[in-house]
């Protein structure tokens, strides 16, 4: 029995074999054709003969554009994941390179501060090593008063050091305060700026003697000013004031302090003196940075009283002194009366007290020799060979232009009886 | 059925394409793979080997043409290669399955995702034996740079098979077919 197969199945078996047919069809001119080309190519490479080229030059002009137009697209695809790729890499580089510009930046600064710790250091060697026999020490600032009036700040030695009330201290090679309120491991420093401040003076031109006070309680202003100056000179702009080293302006509890002599503190700025009757000062402008104290010296010197008593009458300058002079001093007998107008300095022979040549026993064991801590000699600050306080003073007193005062003219006339 | 056959047109391009100018662009430690033999081992087992001899063909023939560097070898080498892989990995007839259940065997293909890397495995394996063997007749003494990027290329080449072999016969149309089925 034949069983009839439908009409779309046949149809669609029909098609199918077309369809197969054709698809083999155009398979097999397809390889036909490469055959074709290929056996073309191969008669050229072996008789070298571009006649039976056509083929390959056929399809080389076909595919060169295709090639060249894919080729653009694959490097356009290729410089656009290189362009990730570099920009990925420059962020990690600039990532990088941002680290270590500031680990460098960081050392930069590093350097600087231990630079700038070296120029301390070496600024306070200098000081030190000159002035040894001041019995320094130095101390690091530990605290400040941040007021406006007062100006005081804490250091980090104290009476354990040796440290006591109203001691010197300085920052390169000028004064900027005195020790007070001190304590077994600080002390306070009374900045000279400070109104509370009180330091003995002296105009290094002229030598004229006075107080210096701070200003900073006064007009706000972080300046000195001298008073009780003597009314006979008027200072220049510029002059150096240091510390005259007299104690007695300066009280601790009924005991005279003083000062090393010769610690610069200021430049004289402007003078009031003669402008207004009411305002005889001048205004100092002091030598040290009070901005940024970081090391201070103190200066544990303790000046004797024999010493403190000879500077205060050492300012002989404004006295009359007579010199020593050939010509002969007239002396006036007026009636029975005799005038000496001045000592003659007549050196008379005095009788010195020459050493024992033979010592005895008893008297090396009774006779304590007197501490020699200050000598006379080194009672100066001494500054530094090219320290830096823009002054023209010299510390060895050297004499000034100014000049002296001379003694009033002596009258001759002689009243007769 | 035209769209089959355009499709395999574009692919065979593409194919030369790649191999011609992307090929470098995609290099491990200097080494291309052949992206063209990837390409043809996925057509071996998506379409047949008819199909393989005209595309390893047109690829040899362009190959030759374009970028000459021995004379024969890719015309040659090309098809050779790829059909020496699709007699062992091409979809097996009807009547060769049957003819295998006569002798008692199993009678089954092997899933054609592993042929197809294996497909190229082998062909690629040819190419580059092919290739060493040249080179050592010329008198160069093979050493371990010619072994290690021979074997580089055969990996590289087997493993893109693999990952290109998924959109290939998407492309292709391969998967809508076997849904019909």
């Amino acid at each position: 029995m034949n069983i009839k197969t439908p009409k779309t199945e046949r149809k669609r078996s029909t098609s199918g074999r077309g369809r197969k047919f054709f698809r083999n069809t155009v398979v097999i001119i397809i390889v036909l054709i490469l055959l074709f080309f290929a056996g073309m190519h191969l008669l050229v490479l072996i008789n070298g003969n571009d006649t039976t080229a056509g083929p390959e030059k056929l399809v080389s002009r076909i595919l060169t554009p295709i090639q060249n137009g894919f080729q653009k697209v694959v490097n356009w695809i290729d410089n656009y994941f290189y362009n990730l790729k570099l920009r990925s890499r420059l962020e990690l580089e600039y990532n990088t390179l941002r680290q270590e510009n500031e680990q460098l930046t960081y050392q930069a600064m590093l350097a600087d501060e231990l630079q700038h710790k070296l120029n301390v250091y070496e600024t306070l060697y200098d000081d030190i090593s000159i002035n040894d026999s001041m019995n320094p020490l130095v101390a690091t600032v530990v605290g400040k008063d941040p007021g406006n009036y007062f100006s005081v700040f804490v250091i980090n030695k104290g009476s354990n050091d040796g440290v006591q009330n109203y001691m010197a201290v300085t920052v390169d090679n000028a004064l900027i305060g005195y020790t007070y309120n001190v304590k077994p491991n600080s002390a306070s420093v009374r900045t000279i700026i400070d109104s509370e401040a009180s330091i003995a003076g002296l105009i290094t031109s002229s030598r004229d003697q006075g107080t210096v006070r701070g200003t900073l309680g006064v007009n706000g202003e972080p300046m000195c000013r001298m008073y009780y100056l003597p009314e006979d000179h008027l200072p220049r702009p510029g002059d150096m004031v240091v510390t005259s080293g007299v104690g007695d302006l300066i009280n601790d509890g009924g005991v005279s302090k003083s000062f090393p002599k010769g610690i610069p503190i200021g430049t004289v700025r402007e003078s009031t003196r003669g402008m207004e009757s009411n305002k005889q000062y001048i205004v100092v402008e002091p030598l040290a940075d009070f901005q940024h104290v970081e090391y201070v010296i103190v200066w544990r010197y303790q000046a004797i009283a024999e010493d403190v008593e000879e500077r205060a009458s050492s300012n002989d300058e404004l006295g009359y002194v007579p010199l020593d002079t050939v010509m002969p001093v007239p002396t006036i007998q007026i009636g029975s009366d005799f005038y000496q107008l001045a000592p003659t300095l007549t050196p008379s022979p005095e009788p010195t007290l020459e050493p024992d040549a033979s010592p005895t026993a008893e008297g090396l064991l009774t006779d304590t020799p007197a501490p020699s801590v200050t000598p006379n000699g080194n009672l100066e600050y001494q500054l530094p060979e090219g320290a830096q306080t823009n002054n023209s003073f010299d510390f060895t007193l050297a004499p000034t232009a100014t000049p002296t005062p001379t003694p009033p003219p002596m009258d001759f006339t002689v009243e007769e009886d | 059925m035209l769209g089959k056959i355009l499709k395999f047109i574009l692919l065979t391009l593409l194919a030369y394409l790649l191999q011609v100018t992307a090929a470098d662009y995609i290099a491990i430690k200097d080494v291309a793979p052949n992206i063209a033999l990837a390409l043809v081992s996925i057509v071996t087992v998506a379409l047949g080997r008819k199909y393989t001899f005209v595309m390893a063909m047109t690829i040899g023939y362009c190959t030759e043409i374009m970028v000459p560097s021995l004379d024969y070898i890719n015309l040659l080498l090309y098809p050779v290669a790829a059909m020496l892989a699709a007699l062992a990995f091409s979809d097996k007839s009807e009547r060769k399955i049957e003819e295998e259940r006569t002798q008692g065997k199993q009678g089954k293909q092997i899933n054609a995702h592993i042929r197809t890397p294996l497909a190229a495995l082998v062909s690629i394996l040819i190419f580059e034996g092919i290739h060493l063997l040249y080179i050592y007749l010329t008198g160069v003494e093979l050493d371990r740079g010619h072994w290690s990027r021979a074997l580089i290329d055969v990996g590289y080449t087997t493993l893109l098979s693999a990952v290109l072999q998924f959109p290939t016969r998407w492309w292709l149309g391969t998967y809508k077919l076997k849904k019909a089925r």
